[in-house]
């Protein structure tokens, strides 16, 4: 006779900690505990930071279509992982490594219509200096220098300095040589920084 | 509307401008910061405007991580349906962990509970205490032989003003309580760590914990 206590003869329903709580607590502890197998914790991390990865997804995409779909399948991965994750206290930029990983799938799987490195132009202003002019603050007019970049640089430019990848690590995932990597990624520095110049 | 921590403000946006760069590029500049800035290059290192270049470069980088942050911030928070489709999809059982036997008069009989079930009452025992927000737990030891010392680990979250020794405590003994009650497990020690204070949003400052 085998018998099993199994995790929910142990969790009634008054064992999860008031949802107010927890969401009040940090990355280490909430995510500690995801990585427990507290699917409460899990939906706070969820809650916390789908918001971003969507955003993010979607500048890598370059379309809002599929971005809610990748940061949904991000997370199914987190939950199957996150008991790897050593310091629970990174579990911001760790998801933010899966959703590059999701995202960069998706653009694999649209390859034959579209390069993920495509067809690179020459450095020139995309967005209208006026565009610039009227950003009403400095996140926003970031984020219009970001929006101007052609597609492989903008990818490239947010694989290493959002996700933190390295050229190798974004070479190996985009299947192009390291040194085409890092040509956009300069390239992508100083038409962000031509482009800010425009703002005042 | 400028950020007055900014290499962007009005007035230094000239940054960028070759004519303040001593004869060298922007390109080159990038190129010098992606390399590290190694080998020194001592003209750009000795020149003002290439200085003030490479640190409005080098800001792109948080520039940009913080406008992600604050377009995340303008947008709406995930509908319920949503966040549940996710929740929907991931497997609930999935850390059972390691069997812990469990004895019985019965000699046929194989009784055990699981590991994750054991962490589920370190949870809930840990939270029985209002100021107390159980993290990650950590059972060291064999827990698969019965009466083998085994030590556990706590993370916890402390809310903010209360006394952070009593809270321990307070935690350490429901959580002993608990596992002396409905297991068998030869407890060495129990250790708490308390990794974060929290503030609550609903009563600031004070660190009334809520009820």
């Amino acid at each position: 006779m085998a018998v099993k206590a199994n995790d929910r003869t142990w969790l009634p329903a008054a064992a999860a900690v008031p949802d107010g709580r927890l969401r009040e607590a940090h990355d280490r502890v909430v995510a500690g505990r995801a990585a427990d197998g507290d699917p409460h914790a899990f939906e706070v991390l969820v809650r916390r930071y789908s918001t971003l990865m969507r955003v993010y997804a979607r500048s890598i995409l370059g379309t809002n279509d599929e971005a809610d779909d990748v940061v949904q399948e991000a997370f199914v991965t987190a939950w199957q992982q996150l008991d790897s994750l050593e310091d629970p206290g990174v579990v911001k930029s760790w998801l933010m490594r899966i959703v590059s990983r999701r995202s960069i799938d998706r653009l694999r799987a649209r390859r034959e219509h579209e390069d993920i490195i495509d067809y690179d132009p020459p450095a020139e202003a995309a967005s209208s200096p006026a565009q610039m002019v009227q950003a009403r603050s400095l996140a926003d007019a970031v984020g219009t220098a970001l929006a101007s970049l052609p597609a492989g640089q903008r990818r490239c430019w947010l694989l290493k300095e959002v996700a933190e990848y390295s050229y190798r690590e974004i070479a190996a995932d985009l299947d192009v040589p390291e040194s085409t990597v890092r040509g956009l990624i300069s390239r992508a520095r100083v038409n962000m920084a031509r482009e800010m110049q425009a703002w005042r | 509307m400028t950020d007055p921590q900014s290499p962007y403000d009005s007035g230094t946006t000239d940054a960028l401008d070759p004519a303040n760069l001593d004869g060298h590029t922007i390109e080159e500049l990038s190129a010098y910061l992606d390399a590290e800035r190694t080998p020194t290059n001592f003209s750009i290192e000795s020149s003002p405007g290439c200085q003030i270049a490479l640190t409005a470069l080098g800001r792109l980088r948080e520039l940009t991580a913080h406008t992600l942050e604050a377009q995340a911030a303008t947008e709406p928070a995930p509908p319920d349906s949503w966040v549940r489709g996710i929740m929907d999809r991931i497997a609930l059982e999935a850390r059972a962990g390691r069997d812990i036997p469990i004895t019985h008069t019965a000699r046929t009989a194989h009784l055990t509970m699981t590991e994750g079930a054991v962490r589920g009452m370190i949870r809930a025992a840990g939270d029985s205490i209002s100021e107390v927000i159980v993290g990650r737990c950590q059972i060291d030891g064999d827990v698969t032989a019965i009466g083998e010392p085994v030590t556990i680990t706590v993370d916890v979250s402390v809310a903010w003003g209360e006394s952070i020794p009593l809270a321990a405590d307070r935690a350490r003994e429901a959580i002993h309580g608990q596992l002396a009650k409905h297991t068998e497990l030869n407890i060495a020690a129990i250790h708490v760590m308390v990794q974060d204070v929290r503030f609550s949003r609903t009563a600031p400052g004070t660190g009334v914990a809520q009820p």
